[in-house]
């Protein structure tokens, strides 16, 4: 499906689509962020607990810097996650994320997708893509996966 | 952690982040201070079987304000913009349509009793989520958390629930969650 925005140009997550072609073991390429404090104290997550966004309260409460909330890192992974399998996510798709290390302010965060799994399904296949994100050093901080439907 | 986070670490401040005059710095100290109101604990203030429902009008701005915060600049999602404001927006779909996760962080809106003083010290730790159908910029949904188990593991208490979210007008399901919160 090759969708266009108001300018006329494709959108880019066309390029990188899987295809019921795509082999078990492919790996997507991820989106990478910043743990910027300035967006983790958005009034958009509420701003009612400073620890994900006063680095002087989060040290009072013994954390090592301002931590950011869960669903940024599920929303990294999920936009990842469109880059590839476009309107499939929205349609059927089952997605796990678990928030296994803390991420602090200043990090950077890459999402990282290997495909697991395809299980034919109709014309095409559902994928299970493992999924996790880590910072620089390579430290796991939120892991899962996505099930999604292609080209069924 | 990055050697950003290391060098704040041992010297933290309130502005060991981003820049801040005095002023800022007392405005944001007075906030942190009104936030500190009694309450229950999390795993105190839930018992199992509690369903709490609310509903959400996904305007335009609200996705705007959610897709900005995370910095996902898909055009799908777009039902505003600047100059033009509200527009309807394009998607695989028809019309712009919500993030897939959006709706998952606006649970805590509802599983978190909004009638109670905040309990300070939850953490999101996991989520298992149905994206069933697409959900239309523009559209109310209805938000429905039940909690069905409260457990300890390695020490740690945690409250379980299943979410609902489904379109108020029309009965739709868009989204099913089981999601768990960490607890003081």
């Amino acid at each position: 499906m090759n969708v266009s925005n108001t300018k006329g140009k494709p959108v880019p997550h066309d390029d990188y689509r899987i295809t019921k072609d795509t082999p078990v073991g492919f790996e997507l390429i991820g989106v990478k962020k910043k743990a910027a404090i300035q967006l983790m104290g958005s009034r958009l997550w509420g701003r009612f607990n400073p620890n994900h966004w006063d680095p002087l309260y989060a040290d009072e409460t013994g954390l090592d810097a301002p931590i950011q909330t869960g669903e940024m890192s599920s929303a990294y992974i999920a936009e990842m996650c469109v880059n590839y399998l476009g309107a499939s996510v929205f349609t059927g798709a089952r997605i796990q994320c678990k928030y296994v290390a803390s991420t602090y302010a200043n990090e950077i965060i890459t999402t990282y997708g290997k495909v697991r799994d395809k299980t034919p399904k109709g014309d095409g296949y559902r994928f299970t893509v493992d999924l996790w994100a880590e910072n620089e050093d390579g430290e796991r901080k939120t892991v899962g996966f996505i099930e999604a439907d292609v080209d069924v | 952690m990055s050697e950003g986070t290391k060098q704040m670490t041992t010297k933290p401040a309130t502005d060991s982040l981003r820049p801040m005059t005095e002023v800022q710095i007392k405005q944001t100290r007075d906030f942190i201070k009104s936030l500190e109101e009694d309450c229950e604990t999390y795993w105190d203030m839930v018992s199992v079987g509690d369903v709490l429902s609310r509903d959400l009008e996904i305007t335009p701005e609200l996705v705007i304000l959610y897709a900005d915060a995370v910095e996902d600049y898909t055009p799908w999602y777009e039902g505003w913009r600047m100059n033009e404001w509200r527009i309807d927006g394009q998607s695989p779909f028809g019309n712009a349509i919500v993030p897939p996760l959006m709706m998952s962080h606006f649970v805590l809106s509802v599983q978190f009793d909004h009638t109670k003083p905040f309990a300070i010290g939850s953490i999101h730790t996991f989520h298992d989520t149905e994206l069933l159908a697409p959900i239309f910029v523009g559209a109310t949904v209805r938000i429905k958390t039940t909690a069905i188990d409260k457990f300890v593991k390695r020490e740690r208490r945690y409250v379980r629930h299943e979410v609902e979210v489904s379109d108020v007008e029309s009965g739709k399901i868009y989204m099913r969650e089981t999601r768990d919160i960490l607890s003081r």
